[in-house]
């Protein structure tokens, strides 16, 4: 059962409880947006425009705030505690929102929130030294099997992204590797790319040029559909691998914002992914949108969250 | 290279990517001398506005904030012995005693020469040989960082005046600091009493604000009830300028810590706060007159200056070369430059080879112009130190509670910022040194990171640090240093001990 599989089974969830009554509303102050992690990555730089190109659509300025610390749970939790008014917001994402909250002891729960709009998602890739003993996904797995524990990969954070990924494949696999975490993806790709680990599953933003350099070779994308950067390289199902997991940037609210708070939020947004100089900043920092409005993103949060769960279990993580 | 250089500065001949740069940089200084506001802050907070600009005009403006505020760290440490940026806390010592002895200009000065050199001759290594040195940078490994980050531990013993025992008490104390929040590895939540406020850890900059800004105030307070007035601006010497001689005696010191703050610099993750420490350590212990430092020695200086300003260039290298940044604020830099629709990496050089010599060739005219915008600004600002204490003090505090609250927008860092004051003010009274604390707050994380990190790799073994040449190497450096100070603790003391040199003793 994939991560796919279940977002299409889960269906009406959350989506009936929801009539839209939009138009009345407006916002009174300026909208905090918070993003959780240090500023650099591609959270605050997908923040940056964000805000700065919102204005407009939501008849008051949205201002980016970093609330950096303990790996998103600062920010988040500040944002569940925050009033329910629809003035703060959460730039949330699967590590935060569904993951996190499963497995570790935090200050709230994947219910802390309510799912305003979904901004995009991107599939990782599976990469490997050009100079490692194993250049496809087979190769990689049998290598681990034959040598348990030697194979050494770069991942980002405790319960992260990258780091779920790996675990993700070692419990379909039951193959032993060592999984070095080094705080974020520029040092573990810089690792990968010293020789000091083998292999990483990372955003295209991170190994796109390397892939392209040569210096390290595509072994699977994440996802059911191919990526059309790399149209070569194989989903992660049709490499034979069950590891589907997509990471999306998503806005959400404290839990408890009024319905049409919510919503009128969602149109803001969802003009805002119109907007034609929005775009063009988006596609140069190499990202695009898949938008999903507060519906869409509830039903895919929730089933999300179920399939977290059910990963958890299987890696077996839970508290 | 050179006519891509040269057609470089030819891009640059353009009112507008000047005249952006020069706000810039004037921005830059203001942000880095005001405490509490940082260069990472700002370059996050301008950031979004340069996306619309073209490449040419948004780059330079953000990399001169970058150096101006770098640079300008130094401003407010030397004037009132307040760090502008972390960066800065290694200029404090020698700088703000140069000040108080009515060398405020000179010791200004030395930052800024100091500064400019440095950042000039690092910025022609980013050029000239970006590539390879990167290529080096990458291939050291968790094995080499740990052992990197821990002879720069032992720069402790260099700033720990007279008595090791108290500096080792005061490294151990920032090292707990340190640990406090999650623990990166296992994810484990440490001292954080079960609060969330705690579990990003002690914030590191409203804390220094606290032990520098805040205990100096309180010192200030105390000295104001407890003593006259000290020297007022008509008894205080009329600043002099540095001459060319004093400036060709310091060229070793700038020589040396521009070496070193560029090798730090281009290894991703050590940034421009540990190369002013191991800059200015590294000075002190290659010194004829070692105890001079602490008390007004123009090396200590210009040391700390040309080791963390040479960092911006290096830090530049493995971002340009590979998209990896180097620290907080190259990430930053690498979003804008991405949001250009320039993407950091193996191949930019060949595919906007134009624009990045352009850039190469703005960071050497952005030396000119800070050295111009500098010396204009040293004239001025000598005087901070002639305005009477009871009005610059309570503006300091005043900044101290702003800044403190801005690098997180949280409440809960003022907390931070306050019992770091306390702490400061403990620590200055009970004559224990400021500085190994605040080494073992910044060399904690990264000790302990790389350390588990090799261990993993190695699955345990301790081989790990003598298996690669390069690890070895830097191990026997490492045991070099320890048995050096073994011997030396070893001979008996030949000077009876000077007078400590934290300040709050020297009334």
């Amino acid at each position: 059962m994939t991560l796919k599989h279940v977002l299409s089974g889960a269906t009406l969830t959350l989506a009936a409880a929801l009539p839209a009554a939009a138009q009345d509303v407006t916002f009174d102050e300026p909208i905090r947006f918070v993003t959780p992690y240090p500023p650099g990555g591609s959270h605050s730089l997908h923040a940056g425009i964000i805000t700065t190109a919102a204005e407009p659509h939501f008849g008051q300025s949205l201002i980016s705030v970093i609330r950096a610390g303990g790996g998103g749970a600062v920010g988040a939790t500040e944002v569940a505690n925050s009033p329910a008014d629809g003035t703060v917001l959460l730039f949330g994402d699967p590590t935060i929102n569904s993951l996190r909250p499963q497995v570790e002891e935090l200050a709230y729960g994947t219910d802390s929130f309510v799912p305003v709009a979904r901004i995009n998602y991107s599939p990782a890739i599976f990469v490997a030294r050009s100079d490692a003993p194993f250049a496809t996904m087979e190769e990689m797995v049998a290598y681990a099997e034959g040598n348990p524990g030697d194979l050494v990969y770069s991942s980002d954070n405790l319960n992260g992204w990258t780091y779920t990924i790996f675990e993700l494949l070692k419990a379909r696999t039951g193959a032993e590797m060592t999984g070095v975490e080094y705080g974020g993806g520029g040092p573990a790709i810089a690792r990968l790319l010293g020789g000091e680990t083998m292999a990483y599953a990372g955003d295209i933003s991170v190994v796109g040029e390397h892939i392209a350099s040569g210096d390290l070779v595509a072994l699977c994308v994440t996802d059911t559909a191919r990526i059309e950067a790399l149209p070569d390289v194989l989903t992660c199902p049709e490499a034979g691998y069950d590891v589907v997991f997509q990471f999306w940037r998503g806005v959400l609210a404290p839990a408890g914002t009024p319905d049409e708070v919510v919503a009128a939020l969602s149109d803001g947004f969802e003009t805002l992914m119109a907007d034609e100089g929005f775009l063009r900043l988006i596609g140069r920092i190499g990202s695009s949108i898949q938008f999903a409005d507060h519906e869409a993103f509830a039903e895919l949060l929730s089933a999300e969250i179920d399939a977290m769960g059910a990963v958890a279990e299987l890696v077996g993580a839970t508290q | 290279m050179l006519a891509d250089l040269a057609s470089g500065f030819a891009a640059l001949l353009n009112p507008m990517v000047i005249g952006f740069a020069f706000i810039g940089l004037l921005g830059g200084i203001i942000v880095g001398g005001l405490p509490g506001l940082t260069a990472t802050m700002a370059v996050a907070v301008l950031a979004p506005f340069t996306f619309t600009m073209a490449p040419l005009v948004g780059l330079p403006f953000l990399l001169g904030v970058y150096k101006g505020a770098i640079y300008a760290g130094s401003i407010p440490a030397i004037l009132i012995n307040t760090p502008g940026t972390a960066a800065a806390a290694a200029t404090a010592a020698d700088g703000n005693a140069m000040a108080r002895s009515g060398k405020a200009r000179l010791a200004l000065e030395i930052s800024l020469y100091a500064s400019v050199i440095a950042d000039l001759i690092a910025t022609m290594v980013l050029i000239a040989v970006a590539a390879p040195l990167a290529t080096i940078a990458v291939s050291v490994g968790s094995a080499e960082f740990t052992l990197l980050y821990a002879i720069a531990l032992t720069m402790v013993a260099a700033v720990s005046g007279d008595d090791m025992l108290k500096g080792l008490i005061a490294t151990t104390a920032g090292i707990l600091v340190a640990v406090v929040g999650l623990d990166p590895m296992s994810g484990a939540q440490r001292f954080t009493f079960g609060t969330t406020a705690l579990l990003g850890g002690i914030s590191l900059i409203p804390l220094l604000i606290g032990m520098f800004a805040l205990s100096e105030i309180l010192i200030r307070a105390e000295d104001a009830l407890s003593t006259r007035p000290a020297a007022t601006v008509k008894d205080m010497p009329k600043g002099t300028s540095i001459s060319l001689g004093g400036l060709r005696r310091l060229m070793p010191t700038i020589l040396r810590s521009t070496g070193i703050g560029t090798a730090l610099g281009s290894l991703p993750g050590l940034g421009a706060e540990i190369a002013c420490w191991v800059s200015y350590g590294v000075a002190k212990r290659m010194s004829k007159s070692p105890d001079r430092f602490g008390k007004g020695a123009p090396e200590g200086v210009a040391a700390a200056e040309a080791g963390n300003n040479a960092v911006c260039p290096a830090a530049l290298i493995p971002m340009t070369v590979f998209g990896i940044p180097g620290d907080t604020i190259t990430a930053v830099l690498l979003g804008a430059f991405m949001a250009q629709g320039l993407m950091p990496g193996p191949l930019m050089f060949s595919r906007d080879a134009e624009t990045i010599y352009a850039l190469f060739a703005f960071l050497i005219v952005s030396n000119v112009m800070l050295l111009f915008l500098g010396l204009w600004a040293v004239r001025h600002m000598q005087h901070i130190v002639s305005i009477p204490n009871a009005l610059l003090y309570p503006s300091v505090a005043a900044f101290c509670f702003a800044g403190a609250y801005a690098v997180n927008n949280a409440t809960f860092d003022i907390a931070i910022m306050l019992a770091g004051g306390l702490l400061g003010y403990l620590l200055r009274k009970t004559h224990l040194p400021i500085a190994p604390f605040v080494i073992g707050i910044l060399l904690a994380p990264g000790l302990e990171n790389a350390l588990r990190q090799t261990l993993t790799v190695s699955r345990g073994s301790l081989s790990a640090f003598v298996d690669k040449p390069s690890a070895l190497a830097l191990l026997l450096v490492l045991l070099a240093i320890l048995a050096v100070f073994t011997v030396r603790g070893l001979r008996p003391a030949s000077s009876p001990p000077s007078q400590n040199q934290q300040r709050g003793t020297e009334k």
